[in-house]
């Protein structure tokens, strides 16, 4: 036998070794496969920041025609939905206890007001709390009170065209669905989870158990065992990649511009950086409860936080922004939105490949090496 | 009799302590993990949405229209990020993610104006991002609605008709300056307490039972109950120390306030760090092996920290993805920290709360013992 086709069957035989070992746990095949699409679904129908249906609390000190009006143009949409409708002093205990998160508050001779051709004026209290809702809330009451002063407008004055008007146009997800936005995103939390989480945990089983050290006893070379361990996993990940894939896109509407051969090779090279990462760290720790601690500490949250996937890289300190580079999640989350959103190819997302990989090339010299001296 | 109780329940108690402390790396992330996490997650988390990067392609090239580009850029929203001869080449610069947004100005834009024809400006925004387009696209059309509605009252004016207008004045409570952190850090302390006293229970019982320790306990004459007491005590106290931690570190750096009711603060973490450590118990009462009983507490932890309103609102989710999350304890928690440190509420305010936290607790802590009873036996 040449040395290349020992290689390949001592390769082969680890590989076959480890399927072994995930094929006898049905469990966790079923949840590593069973996991991304229930989180996909949840994500999917669960996370969306759009402002709709705000508990809206009404306060009408005028009681008019006028006021009922402008608390209809409230509640016409799906914005808001009216839970109350309360005296000014019940407003704070509604927010406290989480029933409205907004008032709308007319005062006495609002309509007295608007026939005397004054600004009809109506305050909106809007609980602060949740900042992100808040801003929206705000813009959502401003564009209801202009179109509001429009049909008033038209209605006494005559049909007139605006003088000026903005047409805003959205591209590449004109619905403004945050599924669309989520899915790519988190297509790359998923194999993240799958690859550092089950290969951290499954190296540091076998020096807890003791096996690793009958696996150094054997013939088989270290880049053997590496490789043979990695090799079921990698798998695996396409596998969960796939699936994430046909869910999104059935489920969610989330399209498919570009190339899905390109979202192979990203998620490729990804998935074997995590799987060094997942190395890396079980070679360090040898124990399976430290392991998934550092995995989710240097992994998992970074994979949510620092990767754009749900907040702006651009909006933090430079600190974390600086940190977001070494982060492979970030080029992932960037790669995959180009690719299925945009159409980009490989002409725009070369850098993302670039940086992928590094991190894989980098994650895997350090575990191979690491794993060297602890053999010794 | 009640002597017997109180020493095994210390020895139990003892154990875990000293099984515990014994492993520094443990301790390390009982303790000072969750602070790393907290002031990570803290600085990270900005949806804020400013400075979006906005090419400019003015086809008028006038006085007028250069005026008009430089206010609708004043506030800050969108900034300049390059002008473009032709809306073409602007939506090129969207595709390769030069720019997020557009502006385009009509040819004749100022002459229209002044001949009082109507004049149509278009916006083009990068939909990727739904949080940043939607507040985008929401600047430039309030910009320009105003700036219409300046112009017809002006022109009504020259007629002598005053149109009728409706200003809605809005007021911000609790967080006037409308920072996302004082918000999000009560928030990701129930997350990060969910993931330490779950999982590590979960795994910890797990690890006892692959080693073949539990066995070595369970011949002992303790009994059952305390065992189980005994192993969520040492985790109780670890996880009201994170949350005295968490805010602490989070009111110096973040300005977290504490307004409300430190009463009720203190019921609802004890309560609610009953619910995530019986639902450890429980998940490992359910699994054979370490790597199992995390993934089922993975799988417990992530859903609920989805759908428990801490990092998007509850009232944007469809109706029946609302209902269930009433069945997640992460919920309640959320809502009564937040309410407690930013709204001043005191124990009355959050009796629903506190009142579901229990119920859950009570559940969940006797399933964890009919089930440790059970697959002990």
């Amino acid at each position: 036998m040449t040395r290349a086709s020992r290689f390949l069957v001592r390769t082969g035989a680890m590989a076959a070794k480890e399927t072994v070992h995930v094929r006898r746990d049905p469990r966790t095949v079923w949840l590593a496969l069973g996991m991304p699409v229930l989180l996909l679904v949840l994500f999917g129908y669960g996370v969306s920041m759009d402002v709709e249906r705000v508990p809206l609390a009404i306060v009408d000190d005028d009681r008019t025609a006028e006021s009922r009006e402008l608390a209809r143009a409230f509640t016409a949409g799906h914005e808001f939905v009216e839970v109350a409708d309360v005296d000014v002093s019940q407003v704070e205990p509604l927010f406290r206890r989480n029933e409205a998160l907004a008032a709308l508050v007319v005062p006495r001779r609002y309509a007295e007001r608007l026939a005397r051709g004054e600004s009809g004026r109506a305050q909106l209290l809007v609980d602060g709390g949740d900042a992100a809702t808040a801003v929206r809330i705000l813009g959502k009451a401003d564009a209801i009170a202009r179109a509001t002063s429009l049909d008033l407008a038209r209605r006494t004055l005559g049909p007139a065209r605006p003088p000026l008007e903005a047409r805003v146009w959205t591209r590449y997800n004109p619905t403004e669905r945050s599924a669309i936005f989520l899915v790519p995103g988190l297509a790359a939390y998923l194999l993240a989870i799958g690859a550092v989480m089950l290969t951290a945990l499954t190296v540091a089983g076998e020096w807890e158990r003791g096996s690793m050290e009958q696996l150094f006893a054997s013939p088989v070379g270290r880049l053997e065992i590496v490789l043979g361990k990695l090799l079921p996993y990698l798998a695996l990940g396409f596998v969960q990649l796939l699936l994430v894939l046909a869910v999104g896109t059935a489920i969610f509407d989330v399209p498919v511009r570009g190339s899905v051969l390109l979202v192979f090779v990203l998620g490729g090279t990804f998935l074997v950086g995590m799987l060094g990462q997942g190395l890396l760290i079980s070679v360090v720790t040898r124990n399976q409860l430290v392991a998934t601690q550092a995995a989710t500490l240097s992994s998992l949250l970074p994979s949510v936080l620092l990767s754009g996937m749900i907040f702006p890289i651009e909006n933090m300190p430079w600190a974390l922004r600086a940190m977001s580079y070494v982060i492979p999640a970030r080029y992932l989350v960037h790669a995959l939105r180009g690719i299925l959103l945009k159409g980009n190819g490989l002409a725009t997302l070369w850098p993302d490949l670039v940086g992928l990989a590094a991190f894989a090339a980098v994650a895997l010299a350090l575990a191979t090496a690491r794993f060297r001296r602890r053999v010794a | 009799m009640s002597r017997r109780w109180r020493v095994q329940l210390t020895a139990v108690v003892r154990k875990e302590v000293l099984q515990t402390v014994r492993d520094k790396r443990i301790v390390f992330m009982l303790v000072a993990a969750p602070l790393i996490q907290t002031l990570l997650f803290g600085a990270a988390v900005d949806l804020d949405v400013d400075d979006v990067p906005t090419v400019v392609v003015d086809g008028d090239r006038t006085t007028a229209s250069r005026e008009l580009v430089r206010r609708v850029l004043a506030d800050g929203t969108l900034s300049r990020a390059g002008t473009a001869p032709s809306a073409a080449d602007a939506e090129r610069m969207l595709d390769e993610g030069r720019a997020a947004a557009a502006i385009v100005v009509p040819p004749r834009l100022s002459a229209d104006l002044e001949a009082g024809r109507a004049a149509r400006v278009q916006i083009l925004v990068d939909g990727t991002d739904p949080n940043r387009s939607s507040v985008a696209a929401a600047a430039a059309s309030r910009f320009f609605g105003e700036e219409a509605q300046r112009m017809s009252r002006e022109r009504a004016a020259r007629s002598g008709a005053v149109p009728p207008r409706i200003e809605v004045v809005p007021r911000v409570l609790y967080n006037a300056s409308l920072e996302t952190s004082p918000y999000l850090v009560p928030g990701i302390m129930a997350m990060l307490l969910v993931v330490v006293t779950t999982i590590v229970t979960a795994m910890g019982l797990a690890r006892e039972r692959e080693v073949g320790t539990l066995e070595q306990v369970l011949v002992t004459p303790i009994e059952r109950r305390w065992l189980l007491v005994g192993k969520m005590v040492p985790f109780l106290v670890i996880g009201a120390f994170d949350v005295l931690l968490v805010l602490s570190v989070g009111s110096w750096v973040f300005a977290v306030p504490l307004h409300g009711s430190f009463v009720a603060l203190a019921a609802g973490t004890v309560v609610y760090l009953l619910c995530t450590l019986a639902v450890g118990l429980l998940i490992s009462t359910m699994s054979t092996t370490q790597q199992q009983s995390f993934l089922g507490g993975f799988l417990f932890a992530l859903p609920a920290i989805l759908l428990s309103g801490i990092m998007t609102p509850i009232h944007s989710m469809p109706r029946w993805l609302q209902l269930v999350t009433y069945a997640n304890p992460l919920r309640y928690y959320a809502e009564l920290v937040r309410s407690v440190l930013l709204k001043g509420a005191g124990v009355v305010d959050v009796a629903f709360q506190l009142g579901a936290l229990a119920v859950f607790a009570a559940a969940i802590v006797t399933a964890a013992a009919l089930r440790f009873g059970k697959t002990l036996g």
